[in-house]
């Protein structure tokens, strides 16, 4: 009896593990620190701005309405919460998008202005803060495309035979994932300007 | 409604399939060494000293930098090239993440310095552009190439020198250290193993000489598997201990097999083994990671 136990247990393990019970919680796991770094890299972004905006208001000061959207939108991403479980619902995960690229919308925007007033681009103090958001932008970008990933995995994960059997007895449900048009702007490489003057910020 | 919807899922479905299948990106270049020039840019004294210089850099802290020119990335922009070469080639240690690349798209006019996670803090963005407007663009203008990569790497090495990172370990042959990755992955195994050929060594042979017997038997197998004599000493060990314990595990949990990694899909991002860069004349990634940080410029 005990000996069949024994066995009986062995064999459990085996076919847990052959179900991919522990590659549904490897994938998880990395979903959930793909998304932790997704958040963070906004995180970085988010502090950025009111560096950012003041550094332009020194010189720019008539760009209200650039700054103050600007300034709005910041306000907006602080107040959408980024917690773990936002990959779990789709919804809110279409939330926290939608107020980051408003952000990146009125980032842009302020760009454009500053492209007026060439004594603030030559200002070493924003230019260093341009490179930085930059940097933040990429970071940005490299951070979704690796949550991008991850969620395909886990998905694809769940729902192959015959791991999904082991998703349905243990209620892994899919994960949400970046949408379409999102996808688009992330797949599609930007178009190189040799005659650019300036580096804008990698979209 | 119900279809329409049910045709953007499919349409979201296959768009997030083509956004990881990039059309006829550059493929990411060998590793053959510190410094790849694809472009004849370089006399091969250039890269010989250029080498040398990395090479004293990783031998001193123990960081990784390279080098690689190519013509152009195109259809790709430079900061998706050199992520994607950064994730191949690895360099930089496993962990310590300290590793550095200087990619440069001749006929593009664009470089880029790619800073691994653990420089991020020394070798900041701000860094790393003025490196490139201060440095080496002014030479790359004027046609100086190898002038231009040179000065960039003396200020990179400048930084990376202040920076404290934990010292380089001198290389031990390969296997002496535990990859707990794979120790992990064989774990299950590992544990049934012990079960069932302790099972019938024990009939055979008796409690004791059988359950050594299974330790002798895992520790061959593990070092079959995974090729770690510690790993495989380990296994011995542990298949020993299961045998001769096995009748008390009856209605036990079994061991839990470590949160990380299963033994299905190989989606860990470290092989069975990491390539060791040995001072062999051979040059490979020591196992960092990068997450786009740096800087991007062009002349």
């Amino acid at each position: 009896m005990r000996r069949l136990l024994t066995v009986l247990a062995a064999l459990m393990t085996l076919s847990l593990t052959n179900c991919g019970y522990n590659a549904i919680q490897t994938n998880d796991e990395q979903v959930k620190a793909a998304w932790s770094e997704v958040v963070n890299q906004y995180q970085r972004r988010a502090d950025l701005v009111p560096n950012l905006v003041n550094s332009v208001k020194g010189f720019a000061q008539q760009e209200k309405d650039v700054l103050l959207g600007v300034t709005n939108a910041r306000a907006k991403v602080g107040s959408v919460q980024a917690t773990p479980d936002v990959v779990n619902d789709p919804a809110a995960l279409q939330k926290f998008q939608a107020a980051q690229s408003e952000l990146t919308g009125a980032l842009s925007r302020l760009l454009v202005v500053t492209e007026n007033y060439p004594q603030l681009k030559s200002d070493a103090l924003f230019r260093d803060l341009m490179s930085q958001l930059e940097g933040t932008e990429n970071r940005i970008t490299v951070a979704r495309n690796r949550y991008i990933k991850s969620v395909q995995e886990y998905n694809v994960g769940i729902r192959t035979f015959p791991n999904n059997l082991t998703a349905m007895m243990f209620g892994y449900k899919e994960k949400a994932n970046f949408t379409v048009e999102n996808e688009r702007e992330i797949s599609v490489a930007p178009k190189v300007d040799f005659n650019a003057p300036a580096p804008a910020p990698s979209k | 409604m119900r279809a329409r919807s049910a045709v953007k899922a499919l349409l979201a479905t296959l768009l997030v399939c083509l956004a990881t299948m990039v059309l006829a990106d550059v493929a990411v270049p060998q590793l053959t060494g510190r410094v790849v020039d694809q472009t004849g840019t370089l006399s091969s004294s250039d890269v010989a000293s250029l080498t040398q210089k990395l090479k004293d850099l990783e031998a001193r802290k123990g960081s990784q930098v390279a080098v690689l020119i190519v013509p152009t990335t195109q259809p790709e922009t430079i900061e998706q090239f050199s992520i994607r070469v950064a994730e191949a080639w690895k360099i930089g240690r496993k962990k310590v993440d300290d590793g550095a690349l200087l990619v440069i798209a001749k006929n593009d006019r664009k470089l880029r310095i790619e800073v691994g996670y653990g420089l991020e803090g020394s070798l900041t963005d701000v860094t790393a552009r003025r490196i490139i407007d201060e440095v080496i663009t002014p030479k790359f203008r004027s046609g100086d190439f190898a002038g231009g990569i040179d000065a960039g790497l003396d200020r990179i090495i400048g930084v990376i020198n202040g920076e404290s990172l934990p010292v380089p370990q001198p290389q031990a042959s390969h296997g002496t250290d535990l990859d707990f990755d794979s120790l992990t992955s064989f774990a299950p195994v590992a544990l049934f193993g012990a079960l069932v050929i302790g099972g019938i060594l024990r009939t055979l042979l008796g409690r004791l000489i059988g359950s050594l017997a299974t330790g002798g038997a895992m520790g061959v197998l593990a070092w079959l598997i995974v090729g770690s004599a510690g790993l495989a000493a380990l296994s011995a060990i542990a298949g020993f201990v299961i045998a001769f314990i096995a009748d008390s595990f009856a209605g036990m949990n079994t061991p839990g097999t470590g949160r990380r990694g299963g033994w299905s899909s190989g989606s860990s991002s470290s092989g069975w083994s990491s390539g060791s860069s040995s001072d062999s004349g051979s040059f490979s990634g020591g196992g960092g990671s990068f997450g786009g940080g740096g800087a991007s410029g062009s002349w």
